[in-house]
């Protein structure tokens, strides 16, 4: 029952956040109590295994982020809204003709470079919106409720949902477009095969002419004689 | 915590709720590492400590506008870290899993081979991966506590702050938590000694 009342100051000697009184205390009752001396040294032996708890090189920390997480998926979802809806106010026209996909352009060079301004006011205007949405999050004195941060998320989500939607667009529509090239360039190239098999069939077919010309030439003067 | 005479935690908090967001900025820096390093001893390997870190760190984000100042920051932001490992504990529990070990503890199965294996001694050699194994087969209320007094350096004032509990509390999770390490080192063949007498506080 005595060796119980040290426990508590061993602990505190042990990690050294014993006061001098609570130590000579500690290292009197040590000197008449083997039982609590052996404790104290197998306690600082598990101590030291303990040290040997290397951290695995895997658990790095992350590169600190030089923008709060808030600003950076708004900022990428701003960039993306703004590219999705360049190509839409550039005048680009993403029609499914039966077959395939079909990208053109609908306005002249001239129209592009006034909707091109447009383009640069309404990016601006996406960007001061969301910037004051956000504001509350970058100075939390003012009191945020969660649904906000929710609400703002989903918002977000659902702008990179319709920006992935038009990139998906635009892709199938560079890919339509590659593969009637690559359409036109089959057909060529056919054609091509097509001529020079022709070609040689005619080619061919003189040199048959040819050759029976010559052998009945031969078989006439065989008879001659 | 400062450094090199720099503004203190709780300076740097202040900042933040004046409207410095890259005061927040700072404090990652300072805690970012140490918190994900007590976040992979408490919750072992099988979780991302880094993806828990960083829920640990949006969650602070998002509530150090109401944080109040007669706290330490170090304090509430361990706690924040630990809220979120029990969170994941607890849905790690509803997936029920049986180590080997304790299987072979109770009798349910014996190892086929008398004697370690191979793999046992290369494990064996292996201090630091069998003082990891030791300190997963503590209880969570016990390894938190050897967590943040072993390598977190926490006083035992801080630690009892952190857990909302008496300091004899934590004293007593963290004696009991040192005897079963011992024990389980002992049988790993890491020592030979008698085990720690009981603690009735």
């Amino acid at each position: 029952m005595e060796c119980e009342g040290f426990r508590e100051d061993q602990l505190d000697v042990l990690y050294g956040e014993a006061d001098a009184a609570t130590t000579r205390r500690v290292e009197e009752h040590h000197e008449v109590c083997a039982s609590c001396r052996d404790e104290m040294a197998a306690l600082r032996r598990v101590r030291r295994d303990l040290a040997a708890w290397e951290l695995p090189k895997a658990v790095v920390p992350r590169p600190v982020p030089s923008r709060r997480p808030w600003m950076g998926l708004a900022a990428a979802a701003a960039l993306l809204v703004a590219g999705g809806a360049g190509l839409v106010l550039s005048g680009a026209e993403v029609r499914r003709d039966p077959g395939a996909l079909t990208l053109r352009w609908r306005r002249a060079d001239a129209d592009l470079q006034a909707l091109l301004a447009r383009q640069e006011e309404r990016h601006r205007a996406d960007m001061a919106a969301l910037r004051a949405e956000l504001l509350p999050v970058a100075h939390p004195s003012t009191t945020r409720p969660a649904t906000a941060d929710e609400a703002l998320l989903r918002r977000a989500q659902q702008l990179v949902r319709e920006s992935e939607a038009r990139q998906d667009a635009r892709w199938s529509a560079q890919l339509a477009a590659f593969g009637d090239r690559q359409e036109t360039q089959r057909r060529y190239d056919l054609a091509r095969v097509s001529a020079g098999l022709s070609y040689l069939e005619g080619k061919t077919g003189q040199d048959v002419v040819r050759t029976t010309e010559l052998m009945g030439y031969v078989l006439q003067a065989s008879q001659k004689k | 915590m400062s450094k090199a005479g720099g503004p203190t935690d709780e300076e740097l908090v202040e900042d933040f709720q004046g409207g410095d967001p890259r005061a927040f900025d700072i404090l990652v820096s300072r805690w970012d590492r140490k918190i994900q390093g007590a976040i992979y001893r408490i919750m072992g390997p099988e979780e991302d400590a880094r993806d828990l870190c960083q829920e640990t760190l949006l969650k602070a984000y998002r509530a150090l506008g109401t944080f109040k100042k007669e706290a330490r920051f170090s304090s509430w932001l361990y706690q924040i870290a630990l809220n979120v490992c029990r969170d994941r504990l607890r849905r790690r529990k509803s997936r029920p899993q049986v180590s080997l070990d304790e299987l072979m503890e109770v009798g349910e199965i014996a190892p086929a081979v008398r004697g370690p294996s191979p793999l046992d001694l290369v494990e064996a050699s292996d201090l630091s991966r069998t003082v990891a194994a030791a300190v997963e087969s503590l209880s969570p209320e016990q390894r938190e506590v050897v967590v943040l007094k072993e390598y977190q350096g926490l006083t035992f004032l801080e630690i009892a702050q952190v857990l909302d509990v008496p300091i004899s509390t934590v004293k007593t999770r963290l004696y009991r938590g040192l005897g079963q390490l011992r024990q389980r080192l002992e049988r790993q063949g890491i020592r030979a000694a008698a085990p720690l007498p009981a603690w009735t506080p």
